[in-house]
């Protein structure tokens, strides 16, 4: 799975990140979002409450829409047609979202109008995932081990480089290439991190997901990383603590792994699929439903202990969920998309 | 100088008579002879605007993204799904039987069996895959299985299996040669082929067999066209019965009818000779040589008759009406041929064809019915017949027809004329130009061709009315970022364009791949940034795929759209502009068009371009006929004004019907022009003569409906029965012209005989009335 990773070494690219906050000044101004019909029907990658009675999403061509309803959309004014992949809101009114080039998006005014805050093209590395635990501190992680880290609200953002993250063998071949080739060496660190695919909050925990079965916590909001025992060799993608207090993680093919004792063990749920999961939904009963790729829906009444399958006819992508008045609604490569639920 | 001149060929004419028959004998056994050698020509770019400017940038990629010469053969089980081993059987059938047909691209067959349909899976160390179908395959409720799974995760629902499983496609394309015998490949014996060998032998009881493509449709309209061999017979036969009910006289019916035929002989062997085809359209032109040979030839017998009845020899009475209709006639006759020749100004193959095969089919009327038949009449044994000097004289009809040509009646007609008028000309704006109905135009809705590709478009995700936006930049701009970013943004406003349906470009392509190579992971469904990353991302995409050629320097957005109706085609067409113009630039060149949608659209366009001149030209022709042989304003304006009647009328009815305007329907308004003026010319000959001897419009009007009346009449019903028996073609656009040219033929006959007269009454009274007085 380092397929891309190892690509990217062999033809690295000429920026560090150390630079890349100066760099992002000369790049032309980007493009704002159009209005599009199909906005809602095309693909989405994240979708989140703001409060309980209003739902916001993001996609592909800088798409940020809003809905009272989960049926009726509306488009805010976003700065950027890049692909957003993350949303998330404080409270009412502030809200942050991130996507590629390094994108990050802030609002002041519950998704109306969304001003950039981070635009990094030259980059050429996504985010996937923002969290600010209060209106001044957030963090925001992506591709190649991306953090950048804010304490004022996101007016600035620092980015860092996780070296705890890096395999045992990766950081003996850093250590040489610094000795020997200080440039190379900075090129290197670009990209040699897996990727970060989720940050998920956990009472005053932050828990990590990534590439090459990453799962990390931090109880010191990402300063520092405890790595869990390696337990799986592919990509998480979501992780959720059920209402009993167990911890669910899924990834890559339709792995699925469940812990009783907050991750000093995991045992492996059979789920009978090699769909790709993305992400875990509650509902306001006891049933837990994990999305997947080619439609793939995975239920559970019994805390995740069993997962009986559902796939959906339309075999569509379910990316995020959400459980919204009595629903489960989801966004997939064609959309909006309010999951089916009745016996098959 | 002109009446020498016509003496002169008279006097020549009949006193060698024998030899002027045997002259016609010997040409007509050469021209038959040759006529039995025309060979059926269907080819693909007669049918398009070669010049405009989407069909330029259509033909300048055309060898690298052809791709429009498919064939698509579905299978489906109608006892629900495809998994059961019969189904099976009868799918690889297809494939080998279609693998086979000499001019079939073997690479490019496609289907569940072919190899190259493949699947493709994640897993933690990379990708793993294989064929669909295994090579241990075993039609078993096992094998089965493992089959129908990796259908699903080869992604192929859709495009290679029917969305419901129901259905399985085979796909082909066809090379321009017949690789056997190096020779242009014939598209109507694949489409025999492809009925004959594919159709017929896997179709039975629960296993349907469904094709589609060009070469299938052309098969199908070729076969649809030898349904005219029995119109025509029929049309003969009606015209026939009419003539003998004209004339009483079985002699005279065969006559002009026999040198009707002559004419149509002649028409088709000069046309072979040529090297002309005859193609779906112009099998029609015969029937129009036809009607018209025979409706001139009812002027020549009702004029000999006539002056048999006055005690002429049936020999100096052909001589004299040969003179009479000489002028009137040729006249007629020659507008017939400009009305056509004007169509050569549409940039259109097969309209230019038409005009050609039709004017030298009307010029050979001039010679069989003008020359022939009066020589011919003259060799026979004429007896009046009491039927026909009564029609002339039936004087009441002819009376209360001529009061017309008085004030009041006229003030009435021309009252109503023009309200109707009104009324047609402000309908008529609605005229739609392109084609109103889906499916392949040419075929009915019905047609078995048209239920295969609704059956096809159903239940795949395919669609047969597409357009392809050619993106014209530099070598290896698809290794750029900007290019393949500024394809993204386009297709995807095009997405959001009302009328498409989807769109697919090597830019969608790249996103769908790059998200492949990171776990299938949607979040990187991107166009990459990094330029090693979105080489890795295209670089399996071959050029076969129709989405770039081989230095990717010309890309296509292809977009799928709803159906190919005219209002489509146009928000399709302006969204196009539009955004090109704000995407485009220098480097980055968004070109109109390819694929079958946009030949239409190219095709629509030329024929909005060529319908305004088209109509100049041919009212041109016909005022500049009738100024030269009346010598008259006056008389020109009553000929021209009920045609343009009449036009506008036409457009009201097509917009009535939804017939669009198209490439077979706009001829029809210059043919309709072009014939219909005869009748006024042949009625005004007359009365304009009686009119300079002093009579007045009413007993002008009278003596013309004495003389011409009744031969007038018979020509407007012969002719709109030589067109009608097309109402019951298996061509769509054959019965529309049929409509269209009926209603022309009528109508144009109605407004001769009604609105001249009363337009005469105003144009010529100061005269009349005080000559009366």
């Amino acid at each position: 799975m380092r397929l891309l990773v190892a690509f990217a070494v062999i033809y690295f690219i000429s920026i560090s990140p150390v630079f890349a906050d100066n760099t992002a000044s000369t790049i032309a101004i980007p493009t704002p979002a159009i209005e599009s019909p199909l906005a809602s029907k095309s693909l989405l990658l994240d979708i989140s409450l703001i409060g309980q009675e209003k739902l916001i999403t993001v996609g592909q061509h800088g798409h940020i829409l809003l809905s009272n309803d989960g049926e009726k959309w509306q488009q805010a004014n976003v700065p950027v047609q890049v692909t957003l992949t993350n949303v998330f809101f404080l409270n009412d009114q502030l809200g942050w979202a991130v996507g590629h080039d390094a994108t990050i998006l802030h609002s002041q005014d519950g998704g109306l109008n969304w001003q950039v805050q981070q635009y990094l093209p030259l980059l050429e590395k996504p985010l996937f995932d923002i969290y600010f635990k209060n209106p001044q501190q957030g963090i925001a992680v992506g591709a190649y081990g991306q953090v950048f880290r804010s304490n004022d609200g996101g007016i600035t953002w620092k980015n860092e480089f996780h070296q705890e993250m890096l395999l045992a063998d990766d950081v003996e071949y850093l250590n040489e290439l610094k000795a020997e080739d200080e440039a190379a060496y900075l090129d290197e660190i670009t990209f040699i991190l897996p990727h970060f695919n989720g940050l998920v909050q956990d009472g005053d925990s932050l828990f990590l997901l990534g590439e090459t079965g990453l799962l990390a916590r931090s109880d010191d909001f990402g300063l520092t990383w405890q790595q869990f025992d390696n337990f799986y060799q592919g990509s998480f993608f979501s992780l959720a603590r059920t209402q009993t207090g167990n911890v669910l993680v899924v990834g890559l093919r339709g792995h699925v792994f469940r812990s009783l004792n907050n991750g000093s063990q995991w045992d492996e749920i059979p789920t009978n699929t090699t769909a790709l999961l993305n992400d875990i939904v509650f509902a306001n009963d006891e049933r837990i439903f994990i999305l997947g790729n080619n439609g793939m829906l995975l239920i559970s009444t019994d805390d995740g202990e069993s997962f009986s399958k559902r796939p959906q006819q339309d075999g569509k992508t379910l990316i995020a969920g959400v459980w919204f008045k009595g629903k489960l609604i989801a966004v997939s490569d064609v959309g909006i998309k309010v999951v089916d639920l009745s016996q098959q | 100088m002109k009446i020498s001149l016509a003496n002169r060929i008279e006097v020549g004419l009949f006193r060698h008579k024998l030899l002027v028959l045997m002259l016609f004998i010997i040409t007509s056994a050469f021209f038959l002879f040759q006529a039995t050698q025309i060979r059926l020509d269907a080819s693909f770019t007669k049918n398009i605007p070669l010049n405009h400017s989407y069909m330029k940038t259509y033909l300048k990629h055309r060898t690298n993204f052809g791709g429009a010469n498919n064939i698509l053969i579905s299978v489906c089980d109608s006892n629900g799904d495809i998994f059961n081993a019969d189904f099976f059987n009868a799918l690889k059938g297809v494939h080998d039987k279609l693998f086979f047909i000499p001019g079939v691209d073997r690479i490019q067959v496609k289907s569940l069996f072919s190899p190259s349909t493949r699947f493709v899976e994640v897993v933690e160390d990379g990708f793993a895959g294989g064929p669909v179908i295994p090579a241990d395959f075993q039609p078993t409720e096992k094998g089965l299985g493992v089959v129908k799974s990796n259908i699903e995760k080869a992604g192929i629902v859709g495009s290679i299996v029917a969305d419901d499983y129901s259905c399985a496609m085979v796909k082909a394309a066809l090379l321009e040669f017949n690789p056997d015998t190096g020779e242009k490949l014939d598209t109507l014996e694949i489409a025999e082929k492809l009925e004959q060998e594919v159709r017929q032998e896997f179709e039975r009881d629960n296993i349907s067999v469904h094709i589609i493509g060009f070469a299938k449709m052309v098969g199908d309209v070729a076969e649809g066209a030898k349904g005219v061999v029995l119109f025509f017979a029929l049309a003969i036969a009606i015209t026939a019965v009419m003539v003998y009910i004209f004339c009483h006289s079985i002699r005279l019916t065969i006559l002009p009818i026999l040198c009707s035929l002559v004419a149509v002989v002649w028409q088709m062997g000069m046309l072979s000779s040529l090297g002309f085809g005859l193609d779906p359209m112009s099998i029609l032109i015969p029937f129009l040589v036809f009607a018209i040979g025979v409706s001139h030839g009812v002027q020549m017998i009702n004029s000999v008759v006539k002056k048999v009845a006055t005690g002429l020899t049936p020999a100096s009475a052909a001589q004299a009406s040969f003179r009479a209709l000489l002028i009137p006639g040729g006249v007629a006759l020659l507008s017939d041929t400009v009305g056509f020749l004007t169509l050569l100004s549409i940039d259109i193959g097969i309209i230019k064809e038409l005009a050609i095969t039709a004017s030298i089919g009307v010029a050979m009327i001039i010679l069989t019915n003008l020359i022939l038949l009066p020589v011919l009449l003259s060799f026979t044994k004429i007896k009046v017949s009491a039927k026909v000097g009564q029609l002339s004289e039936q004087s009441a009809v002819w009376n209360f027809m001529a009061s017309f040509a008085s004030k009041g009646p006229a003030r009435i007609i021309l009252f109503f004329t023009a309200i109707l008028f009104v009324v047609g000309f402000y309908q008529g704006q609605g005229l739609k130009i392109g084609e109103l109905h889906s499916g392949a135009p040419a075929l009915h809705e019905s047609s078995r061709y048209n239920q295969d590709t609704f059956l096809i478009t159903d239940r795949y995700a395919i669609s047969v009315d597409y357009m392809s936006v050619i993106i014209e930049t530099s070598p290896d701009a698809c290794t750029y970022y900007d290019t393949m970013s500024t394809i993204d943004r386009f297709q995807w406003q095009m997405e959001n364009v009302a009328g498409v349906q989807s769109a697919v470009s090597l830019s969608s392509i790249s996103k769908i791949v790059n998200a492949g190579y990171n776990e299938g992971n949607p979040k990187w469904r991107v166009i990459p940034r990094n330029q090693q990353t979105l080489v890795q991302s295209i670089a399996r995409v071959p050029s076969s795929s129709g989405l770039l050629n081989s230095d990717c320097s010309v890309m296509p957005v292809i977009l799928f759209l709803e159906d190919h109706k005219a209002d489509t085609i146009n928000t399709v067409i302006e969204a196009v502009k539009a955004t090109a113009k704000e995407l485009g630039s220098e480097k980055v060149q968004f070109k109109l068009a390819s694929g079958p949608v946009g030949v239409m659209a190219a095709t629509n366009e030329a024929v909005a371009e060529a319908q305004l001149p088209m109509m100049l030209y041919v009212y041109g022709a016909v005022i500049a006929l009738c100024l030269i042989s009346f010598r008259s304003v006056r008389a020109t304006l009553v000929v021209v004004l009920p045609l343009y009647v009449v036009s506008t009328l036409a457009q009201w009815l097509m917009t009535a019907l939804d017939i669009g305007l198209t490439v077979s329907t706009l001829p029809v308004i210059a043919l309709g022009v072009g014939i219909g003026v005869d009748y006024g010319i042949y009625i005004l000959s007359t009365m304009s003569t009686k009119l300079k001897e002093g009579m007045n419009v009413h007993d002008a009007y009278l003596e013309a409906l004495k003389e011409r009346g009744s031969a007038v009449l018979i020509t407007g019903l012969t002719l709109a029965i030589g067109v009608s028996t097309w109402f019951f073609s298996y061509l769509k656009f054959q019965v529309d012209m049929g409509i269209l040219l009926t209603f022309m033929f009528l109508v144009n006959m109605l407004a001769a005989i009604i609105i001249l007269p009363a337009l005469s009454a105003f144009l010529w009274s100061d005269k009349g009335n005080d000559k009366k007085q």
